[in-house]
């Protein structure tokens, strides 16, 4: 196995200035070069900064060494590998650090964490394709209606239960509010938007009407995902197979295509689809509600394996499109299903974030600094706060972030932990029921993660 | 002139790393070159507990920046294994006394002192200082390039 040649750049830098900054960059430039290296090091010492590292220099470089005791402009290596030592380290052992170098973290990369999983989400956002991007489109869409309604419909019931059948009432108002208008456009929306990605503006129509059937007919959440599937497609079909001659290509959007669109969605709906579509979710709910015991812990352990996954990918997307879905059934009382998600959804940014505490030296530097925007990331339940470890060492943290949130997903079914809101992490608490059963499930899973990253992963 | 014969002991007499400074700097305030001694040795002490300026081999270069040194200078002297804490263990036996004003007025000395730092970490070079009989052949050594 050959070692191909590396462009190594350093930054050599000792208080006095005077011998160990020039003995540190001697020894890397002659352990570059035994090794078959290309290296420069740029000097900092008293006479001045001697040899300093070009931009395209740094652009090219494979790794760069930073020994120094004193501070050095460290901006220009964002993106790069890059290690910081002391000006001792690189004497003593120059072509260990060269080692260590290549092998090293992005620079620059955790100065935000929080930049960083905004980043990813974005990206992963961009990349979607397919039925997935649909679908997801919708989901995002509606998740707001379903936030908004259920705080709304949860703060009415701190009134009491009933209270919102007075009339005229301050409950009776945020029931209306959230129960009767936001939630009634969950489903809408969901089918609308899923359309509006297929078939862009055309298809918001068809969809959005579509869903309004589906919620009429009780086909719930399944059937807002089929409505929007079907008037995307038609909408689609007719903007491709029906060619108007150019003067009357106007009328197209605003009235050939709606009209169709809504028309044909609506009457498939009615005459075909809804009804085994109603049963099928009628079935659902049912076998949902009647959950208990065992069963109900199976379903945590898979929801809660399922979120922690892919944090926020494809299969955390599915539980948690589950998961909302049940809401829509529940209309306004709370789900088990939810809140399993959403605390499953919890666990793997602060299950990291607590190894890095308690088990600092098996993080790096780098490492450390996320586990700290983890904290605040895993109570929001934003789940891709694990994502930078998990792309760091895959292997190790994956598993224990399953099984963390496979545990917390199971004890929140277990206790009959509901929540009435899609999302809010630590924000909601107020809408979920016992909420001591659900502290204590959120702890263990936590707390399981944290010790099985801690048993699995090596010192640094 | 960064060092001279009169900067240059082929034998000296010290037990500890501490003893060793103190008479190097002796030999450079003879020479004229430190005019505080007490402040200069102090300033390469402290240098010392930062980190330890052996680096292995055998070689160690303590040295102070400081204006209790009026010109710079660069002492030399064969010790006789002396413990210095050296990163590979190993006990020194010769050293090289580093001395700058703190506010320098021209950069070569500088640059010739960083050139000797460089060059120590080549086993050519410090054969060449191991095996040099007089001071005149150190001089030698330390003046090729």
């Amino acid at each position: 196995m050959g070692v191909e040649s590396m462009k190594i750049l350093a930054v050599t830098s000792c208080p006095t200035g005077i011998a160990h900054t020039y003995m540190a960059a001697e020894a890397i430039l002659d352990a570059a070069k035994a090794k078959g290296h290309e290296a420069k090091v740029e000097t900092r010492g008293s006479v001045g900064v001697e040899n300093e590292l070009t931009e395209d220099e740094i652009k090219k470089a494979d790794a760069i060494i930073v020994a120094a005791d004193t501070d050095v402009p460290m901006d220009r290596f964002a993106g790069k590998k890059v290690i910081q030592v002391s000006v001792g380290d690189a004497i003593k052992d120059a072509a260990g650090l060269i080692e260590k170098a290549l092998k090293a973290p992005i620079y620059g990369n955790s100065g935000d964490a929080f930049d960083e999983v905004q980043k990813i989400k974005a990206q992963r956002a961009q990349e979607r394709k397919g039925a997935y991007k649909h679908l997801m489109n919708g989901v995002s869409f509606m998740i707001p209606f379903v936030v908004a309604g259920g705080i709304a419909i949860a703060i009415s019931f701190i009134f009491g239960y009933d209270a919102s059948n007075n009339e005229g009432t301050l409950p009776a108002y945020l029931m209306a509010i959230g129960g009767g208008s936001a939630f009634a456009l969950m489903v809408p929306i969901l089918a609308g938007y899923i359309a509006y990605s297929i078939a862009d503006r055309p298809g918001l129509a068809p969809g959005m009407v579509g869903g309004m059937i589906a919620n009429t007919m009780g086909a719930g959440f399944l059937g807002g995902i089929i409505a929007g599937f079907l008037a995307g497609y038609i909408a689609l079909a007719i903007k491709k197979y029906i060619k108007l001659p150019k003067t009357l290509q106007g009328i197209m959007p605003v009235l050939v295509i709606p009209v169709l669109g809504v028309i044909s969605t609506g009457l498939i709906l009615f005459y075909v689809v809804g009804a085994p579509v109603a049963a099928i979710n009628a079935a659902m709910n049912n076998f949902l509600a009647n959950l208990q015991g065992t069963n109900a812990v199976i379903l945590g352990i898979v929801l809660g394996a399922m979120m922690a996954f892919d944090m926020g990918g494809p299969v955390n997307k599915a539980a948690y499109a589950f998961a909302t879905g049940t809401l829509t059934a529940a209309a306004g009382a709370g789900s088990t299903v939810m809140a399993a998600v959403m605390a499953a959804g919890m666990v793997p940014p602060l299950g990291l974030a607590l190894a890095t505490v308690l088990f600092k030296d098996k993080f790096t530097p780098a490492e450390k600094e996320a586990g700290k925007a983890a904290w605040v990331l895993g109570i929001s339940f934003i789940t891709e706060g694990a994502i930078p470890f998990a792309a760091a060492d895959p292997l190790r943290v994956i598993p224990s972030i399953m099984v963390g949130s496979a545990v917390t997903g199971a004890l929140s079914m277990l206790m009959g932990c509901t929540l009435s809101v899609p999302h809010g992490g630590i924000f909601v608490t107020f809408a979920v029921t016992n909420i001591l059963g659900y502290v204590i499930a959120l702890a263990a899973g936590t707390v399981v993660t944290a010790f099985a990253i801690g048993f699995l992963k090596k010192s640094e | 002139m960064l060092i001279n014969k009169n900067l240059i002991a082929l034998n000296l007499d010290s037990r500890t790393k501490e003893e060793t400074i103190r008479k190097m700097a002796q030999m450079a305030a003879d020479e004229g070159k430190v005019e505080n001694i007490e402040e200069y040795v102090k300033t390469v002490l402290r240098r010392e507990e930062e980190f330890s300026t052996a680096v292995g081999f055998g070689v160690a270069i303590p040295h102070g920046k400081t204006d209790a040194v009026k010109e710079p200078l660069l002492a030399f002297a064969k010790v006789n294994n002396i413990e210095w804490d050296a990163p590979d263990g190993k006990p020194v036996s010769m050293v090289f006394l580093i001395g700058v004003p703190e506010s320098q007025a021209g950069t070569e000395h500088l640059k010739i002192l960083a050139n000797i730092s460089r060059r120590l970490m080549k086993q050519e070079f410090r054969d060449s200082i191991s095996n040099a009989k007089t001071e005149e052949d150190i001089l030698k050594v330390l003046d090729e390039i």
